[in-house]
């Protein structure tokens, strides 16, 4: 049955919004009615001795790139570097149970009825309550007020599963690639979709990073965002390398992905010739990538995220090594990845407190 | 993307007459209606004279009629399975089909919905059912596929069917509608998407279209359930066959969307008095989920009536032993399939 209409909770102690930024945090002041109460992790990308104002009143920490290099030592060759891509090691270093992220470009929008959106409070709600991957249910998140489970919808599925991932949206600027961009330079998304559903089981989405939120202790360490950037062949498919092994993990043990509310505002449009040329192989290699990851299918013992993630990465490099030495690469780091985030997460530690503000 | 055109020779509207007086129904309906043809098939077991009113362009189909078409197969077309009858003799490429309790909805703008020029949108643009779109449909004004989707499934695939919702009363079953009396849909979701491969989804008859050239034959009038009523929640007939058609077009890589349009849907029976009835019904999908999860088809049906048939045999030999109206619902789809093939083609 659908949800109560209690208040959805602050969890201002068990949320972390991570912000990776090479400009600066001007935007906050807006968001600040809706992220003040929460800490922040500042991933400050580039050069390192540039000093990044983070506005007055906020709780937060910062790393930039010798801070990384500083705590991971030779594994911090897993975190990319002139990419917001390196915002998931925000995610490894956060020691709060639910991540927000979010792009210094996203401001506050406001819904039909001209009220600004709280998508946190949004992302809150849609990772509290289930999410029903093994039947669709053509009302959307029957959780939502107001909606509800459809004539025909099996009773025994009624329960859902627990939520990992919940993608938000943009209005105005739309997460289009470069060739959509230099096609349609002036499309601004206006159509605001009032609903979140759930990505069925076994199905794929291209999943942006602008706006997400995902619950560390069930899929953290799946969120690898990938070695993009400088010195990599490729860059923009961070977010998307993250979702497909998210999704394909979040399938296997049995957790939701939801998709849809909240928006927020998408203010700059990114340079399509920049992009292009950054996107360039990851439209011939996802036409293969993509497969690979519907197909792929992880033994019953991948019990942990852990687990599954090196399993993948097995596979992965197995079928791809050969193909471009950046797979291999990336199966490495993959690796990389898994060990750092077991050595800066140990799973004897108790919930220890924030980390230093810089 | 290119405009649509709805061509009127292309549509039949297909209505069930559960009530014999359809005046107020397809007076509210003639702005929309009035430019194509109906057929109307009225439920066998109404007694009442239909109340048509004029300016329409409609066949009518009376119990005399379903009998005289299709014989001692005319038990297949009582209640709501009565507007079967009306795919059957239909010659259209597209069919839409309202229940005769909805009425135009308005949009957020305060528009009338016109809800036969939607669904042939959505019957008329690809559908993509392999990689999820996050901004739906890709193919709507104003939005495209998004950074990461794969260029080669961009073509997408023929859509076959589009399902869609509901204002005010949502197709909600009864248990659910009995707990919240006072529920009203009133969100209007502004969007149409495609419901991807090998996901299932309860198909409301209540608002559809489909193609009918493509998959005519795979919505079946099949399941009926002992104590099937002239209610919607006691009824489970529209719920397997769309179990069966999205097995079906997943096999036969056609589309499903579902989403808009919207039809508003207006008060009839009361939900705690259909709770009895409706049990029978819930007691059923439990059964039939894990076997449409696992149903296969070979390489050799390339058609929905193949399908159709090879489905009837492994609901006989698998669901069979667990209910007999299993039993009953695959000799139905046999049934079905051969009517289709005598009454159904030209």
């Amino acid at each position: 049955m659908a949800s109560s209409v209690l208040p959805t909770p602050l969890l201002k102690d068990e949320l972390d919004i991570v912000i990776p930024t090479i400009r600066n945090l001007d935007f906050l002041e807006m968001w600040r009615p809706f992220f003040q109460p929460y800490h922040l992790i500042i991933i400050q990308d580039g050069d390192p001795s540039k000093k990044i104002n983070v506005p007055e009143g906020f709780d937060y920490e910062l790393y930039n790139r010798n801070d990384i290099n500083r705590i991971l030592g030779p594994k911090a060759s897993c975190i990319s570097f002139k990419d917001s891509a390196c915002r998931c090691f925000g995610f490894m270093v956060s020691k709060k149970k639910y991540i927000y992220t979010i792009d210094d470009d996203c401001f506050v929008a406001k819904d039909p009825s001209g009220k600004e959106i709280n998508a946190l409070q949004q992302h809150i709600k849609n990772l509290l309550s289930p999410s029903t991957p093994y039947f669709f249910n053509t009302l959307y998140d029957p959780y939502a007020e107001g909606a509800d489970f459809v004539r025909g919808y099996p009773f025994s599925l009624r329960e859902g599963a627990p939520t990992a991932v919940s993608h938000g949206l943009w209005l105005n600027i739309p997460d289009y690639d470069a060739p959509t961009q230099l096609v349609k330079p002036m499309e601004r998304n206006t159509r605001y979709v009032d609903a979140v559903l759930t990505i069925p089981k076994g199905t794929l989405f291209p999943m942006c990073g602008m706006n997400l939120a995902f619950d560390r202790e069930l899929i953290g360490p799946a969120m690898y965002f990938g070695l993009m950037g400088d010195g990599q062949p490729i860059g923009r498919y961070d977010d998307m390398w993250a979702g497909w092994c998210t999704k394909v993990i979040c399938d296997h043990l049995g957790l939701g992905v939801k998709t849809g509310l909240p928006y927020i505002w998408h203010s700059k449009a990114s340079n399509p010739f920049v992009n292009l040329k950054k996107e360039y192989k990851g439209i011939f290699w996802q036409e293969d990538l993509i497969p690979f990851f519907q197909a792929v299918s992880l033994p019953k013992d991948c019990t942990t995220v852990q687990k599954c993630y090196i399993e993948l990465s097995k596979q992965f490099k197995e079928k791809f090594g050969k193909v471009d030495d950046y797979f291999n690469k990336l199966g490495d780091a993959m690796v990389t990845w898994i060990e750092a985030w077991d050595e800066l997460n140990p799973s004897a530690a108790a919930a220890l407190p924030n980390g230093p503000a810089k | 993307m290119a405009q649509v055109t709805i061509n009127e020779n292309e549509v039949d509207i297909v209505i069930g007459a559960l009530h014999s007086d359809l005046k107020s129904f397809l007076n509210e309906w003639k702005p929309i209606f009035s430019r194509f043809h109906l057929i109307i098939v009225k439920d066998p077991d109404l007694k009442e004279e239909l109340q048509i009113p004029g300016g329409f362009s409609a066949d009518v189909y009376t119990k005399s009629d379903i009998e005289r078409v299709v014989g001692s197969s005319a038990v297949l077309f009582s209640g709501y399975s009565c507007r079967y009858f009306g795919f059957l003799v239909s010659r259209k490429k597209y069919v839409v089909c309202v229940d005769d309790d909805c009425v135009p909805a308005k949009d957020t703008a305060g528009n009338m919905v016109d809800p036969v020029a939607q669904h042939i949108v959505n019957l008329k643009t690809p559908a993509t059912p392999f990689f999820f779109n996050t901004l739906y449909d890709p193919f709507r004004k104003g939005a495209d596929f998004v950074r990461g989707y794969p260029f080669s499934l961009r073509t997408g695939v023929d859509c076959a069917l589009s399902c869609g919702l509901w204002l005010n009363l949502a197709d909600l079953d009864a248990p659910t509608q009995a707990l919240k009396p006072k529920e009203r849909n009133t969100r209007y979701v502004d969007a149409v998407l495609t419901v991807p491969v090998r996901s299932m989804l309860p198909v409301s008859g209540i608002n559809i279209a489909f193609n009918r050239e493509a998959i005519g034959p795979a919505l079946v009038p099949a399941l009926k359930l002992a104590g099937e009523g002239k209610f919607r929640w006691e009824t489970v007939e529209d719920i397997w066959s769309g179990m069966c058609v999205k097995v079906i077009c997943d096999h036969l890589a056609l589309g499903v969307k579902s989403g808009l349009p919207y039809v508003w849907r207006t008060e009839r029976g009361n939900a705690i008095e259909s709770l009895k009835k409706e049990w029978e019904g819930v007691k059923l999908m439990e059964e039939v989920v894990p076997f449409f999860q696992s149903v296969r088809f070979s390489q050799s049906a390339t058609t929905a009536e193949a399908c159709v048939l090879e489905m009837a045999k492994t609901v006989k030999e698998k669901l069979g032993k667990v209910d007999p109206m299993f039993s009953r619902a695959a000799e139905a789809m046999e049934e079905w399939v051969k009517l289709w093939k005598s009454v159904g083609s030209s």
